[in-house]
């Protein structure tokens, strides 16, 4: 009698719940097989509406299956073959309780599904999609009671990529199979540069000094100190998001090409780099005359020295620099004249000194 | 007779059970504690040593003798090729650029990063990878660069021209020769070669020296395949013709289906979606004179998806190269190492095995390298070629057939269709029909068999299901039991 009166109360619950929620949820498929969500929170019996909006580059699905029958799903839909893409990849069984179908990308479709109270796990049935593409719909009142997102063994592991790099204590800091050991360059993408950045770290006290020379327009963009680059975004996945700046911009060349010779339109062309102890030399032309930079750090403060080295001109030389404020620039020839330097006629080398005031 | 009886059984159980793994060992190459080897590129230095590229920007060698790596270069932007010069010297497809590693004071060591080329434009989208080289007989490199994709956007800074009418679609190309494969000739000249790819991350030579090119189904692509590629021409994926010198101020994706279709040159092998190929990669010949089994001057095409690699079956019909795929090493491995998925990169060792290295790149895929090694003395059953002939195909294996087996037209199920040219991403498979087969002769020798069929259409893909072909009395089973024929020209 009072489990039936229980059942009845249950009952009741369940349909005055009913008739009052409806909610609509959109869950994104992006880069990389994940969804932007991995763990949807409702109200038991919620008339859950979930939208697929397929932000990758690759057709999704999304299907909503009983409670811990992900696999089992993945497998039977895997298990299609060739039949496979006339049905979605969906299975026909009943551990299927709804699902969107093939969503091209760029499109969207839903689904419509009621849960009592339980774990629902979502999943993309794409063949191989199964095991990283997925996630949990918890239908419960007590949302307080669900584990922490860390230990949610029901959605996929957030760490993945930080636990490869942390499986070896070498790797931890450098993400290599080796130390990372300064002077070091990497070509990647970073912020504020063209997208043929070099990134170079230098030694020194306090995380040292870094620049980023682009390698498009063949100058360098900025500076920064207290550390390098963290390339742990730009690493994950496929590669779209930016290296980050590990430190403080101190200096940013934000004038035009630097270089004029004579009086024609600079085209500069990028010809690579040579290590002397590590330190990148850069090459480029412009206008037939070779140049190449080597960029050191002041060994006293914030600072950089560009060591060039240049074949002869018949015409001249010349360097702008349009003044910073907090910035000095130093040539060890000529002098900067309303932000010219002109070369005095047979310069081979010279350096250019960025000196924080 | 019962003592006959019972010694035929008793053969018969004591038979292998003829797999691919009595034919193919599968060994896992030991991989640098730290690297994450999202495997780039691979190649062999004259010295033997592998020589990969990953992910992270390494460039790193290793000595099959004594199992080590050993660092020769680093901080390149997601190298995705690698072509050995000498023993000191690598060219290496990066990102921005085709750069020349020298190790020009002999410590084992690169400490010299040239340009060879980087006269190609970058939006900074994720999707404008860039692979090869691959290079000729006269010297000539070739590279190819993906095209955009409107997953992303692009940088406010981008390098190259921009035009925005190269900015429309799934996958676009706004910067220069996106979409392209690129010469560079020895003199260090960059020409721009051929267009209409869409994400062309494989490149090969036959054994006579013809270029081809693998792509991946998607916007343009019903499925994915494999261009013989020449110099001028078109393969389909519009965006890239806004670079083509001469085409007029336009969006290619304004111009009708019907017109792109005449000016675009079709594969010459298509690789079904689902079953054969969903990312296929780069094609390499098998130049091992036997030492790899008994495919000598095939070639293989590696895939991201699937278990096995592809085997190519080529047919050159009036001119035209076109031909079948099969699946290679499917369902391959030993002592507990299955060959795994992910296979972005091949190369043949000195030895005559062949190193596939593995990537996922935040999709598909697996990670390190395999090395496949043949056991030799052992010929595997298996199809050897495919040719159209004027009324159906004749196919040759690697062993005389069994008479019965070879002569049972239930053996031989055909299906014909093809797939859409169309701007939607990929295609289903369009017309599916069955083809009858009304003879089967077997060749003297027994290795060819001349299949009629009931028609014969260009334009379509002949999926050939093979049953249960035997050789050597029984003992063999044929390995490859589905075979995609590409009929883009009629025998006639």
């Amino acid at each position: 009698m009072h489990k039936l009166l229980g059942l009845l109360t249950f009952f009741m619950a369940v349909q005055t719940v009913r008739a009052q929620r409806d909610t609509t949820i959109t869950l994104s498929a992006i880069g990389g097989l994940k969804f932007n969500q991995t763990r949807v929170i409702i109200k038991p019996n919620t008339r859950l509406k979930l939208v697929l909006q397929n932000k990758d580059d690759m057709a999704h699905n999304l299907v909503v299956t009983r409670p811990n029958s992900r696999f089992r799903v993945v497998e039977f839909a895997l298990a299609l073959g060739d039949k496979g893409p006339a049905q979605h990849h969906v299975p026909v069984m009943d551990e299927v309780l709804a699902h969107t179908v093939s969503v091209e990308p760029g499109n969207t479709d839903s689904l419509h599904v009621t849960l009592p109270e339980g774990s629902y796990p979502f999943v993309c049935t794409y063949p191989g999609h199964g095991s990283l593409m997925y996630g949990i719909i918890y239908a419960t009142n007590e949302p307080k009671r669900l584990p922490p997102v860390a230990e949610d063994m029901n959605i996929p592991n957030p760490n993945r990529t930080a636990e490869t790099a942390h499986a070896n204590h070498r790797a931890t800091t450098s993400g290599h199979p080796y130390t990372m050991k300064l002077p070091a360059v990497y070509r990647t993408f970073m912020p504020d540069c063209g997208p043929a950045a070099i990134a170079v770290g230098l030694p020194g006290p306090d995380g040292g000094q870094s620049y980023v020379f682009d390698a498009g327009q063949c100058r360098l963009r900025y500076a920064w100190s207290g550390g390098f680059v963290d390339n742990t975004e730009q690493w994950d996945g496929k590669g779209q998001r930016l290296t980050k700046v590990v430190g403080e911009i101190y200096y940013r060349d934000k004038g035009r090409f630097p270089w004029r010779i004579g009086n024609g339109e600079p085209q500069p062309h990028f010809k690579g780099y040579r290590l002397v102890n590590r330190y990148p030399e850069f090459h480029y032309v412009v206008n037939g005359v070779d140049f190449r930079e080597l960029i050191k750090p002041l060994p006293t403060k914030r600072g950089l020295i560009r060591a060039f080295t240049l074949t002869p001109s018949k015409q001249d030389v010349t360097f702008l620099a349009d003044a910073q404020p907090g910035i000095e620039l130093k040539s060890s020839v000529g002098r900067f004249e309303n932000g010219v330097l002109r070369l005095p006629a047979g310069t081979r080398q010279f350096t250019l000194t960025i000196e924080t005031k | 007779m019962f003592a006959s009886l019972l010694l035929s059984t008793f053969l018969w159980s004591a038979s292998p059970a003829d797999t691919i793994s009595d034919y193919y060992e599968i060994e896992d190459i030991p991989m640098p504690t730290g690297l994450v080897a999202e495997t780039g590129g691979i190649t062999f230095l004259p010295d033997g040593r592998l020589a990969a590229c990953f992910h992270r920007g390494e460039v790193m060698l290793y000595n099959p003798k004594t199992k080590t790596w050993k660092l020769f270069a680093e901080g390149l932007h997601d190298p995705l090729g690698v072509l050995a010069v000498s023993n000191k010297e690598l060219i290496v497809m990066q990102r921005p650029e085709l750069t020349r590693l020298t190790d020009t004071d002999g410590d084992g060591v690169a400490d010299q990063y040239t340009t060879v080329t980087d006269q190609f434009g970058m939006s900074g989208n994720y999707h404008e990878f860039a692979f090869g080289p691959v290079r000729d007989a006269k010297g000539n490199l070739y590279i190819s660069l993906n095209t955009a994709s409107n997953g992303a956007s692009i940088r406010n800074e981008v390098r190259g021209q921009y035009d925005e009418l190269g900015r429309k679609g799934r996958m676009y190309a706004c910067v220069p020769y996106r979409g392209w494969v690129l010469q560079i000739t020895p003199d260090g000249k960059m020409k721009p070669y051929a267009s209409g790819f869409r994400s062309p991350n494989g490149m090969g030579f036959d054994a006579q020296g013809r270029l081809y090119v693998s792509d991946n189904q998607g916007d343009w692509l019903g499925t994915s395949k494999l261009y013989h590629v020449e110099e001028g021409k078109f393969y389909g994926h519009p965006t890239s013709l806004v670079w083509r010198s001469g085409f007029p101020d336009i969006d290619p994706l304004t111009l009708p289906v019907r017109t792109l279709d005449s000016m675009r040159t079709v594969e010459s092998f298509a690789f079904p979606h689902e079953f054969m190929a969903h990312s296929p990669t780069q094609p390499i010949l098998d130049n091992t004179g036997g030492r790899f089994g008994p495919f000598a001057g095939q070639l293989f095409v590696g895939e991201m998806d699937f278990p096995h690699l592809l085997r190519i079956l080529p047919d050159e019909v009036g001119g035209q190269m076109q031909g079948a795929c099969v699946p290679f090493l499917e369902k391959a491995g030993s002592n507990g190492v299955p060959l795994r998925i992910g296979n972005n990169r091949l190369a043949f060792a000195p030895d005559g095995s062949l190193y596939l290295g593995k990537a996922d790149h935040g999709w598909l895929g697996d990670r390190g390298i395999q090395r496949i090694k043949y056991k030799p003395g052992k010929v595997p059953l298996d199809i050897l070629a495919m040719k159209l002939t004027p009324t159906g195909f004749a196919l040759t294996f690697t062993e005389a057939l069994d008479e019965k087996t070879a002569q049972d037209l239930a053996n031989y199920r055909f299906r014909s269709y093809y797939y859409e040219y169309h701007q939607a991403y990929g295609s289903k498979q369009i017309d599916v029909q069955t083809v009858n087969v009304t003879s089967a002769t077997l060749s003297a020798d027994r290795k060819t068999v001349s299949l009629k069929v009931a028609e014969l259409k260009p334009s379509r893909i002949y999926e050939l299901n093979l049953g249960d072909l035997r050789s050597g009395n029984g003992q063999k089973k044929i390995l490859s039991r589905s075979v995609c024929y590409t009929l883009n020209r009629l025998n006639i």
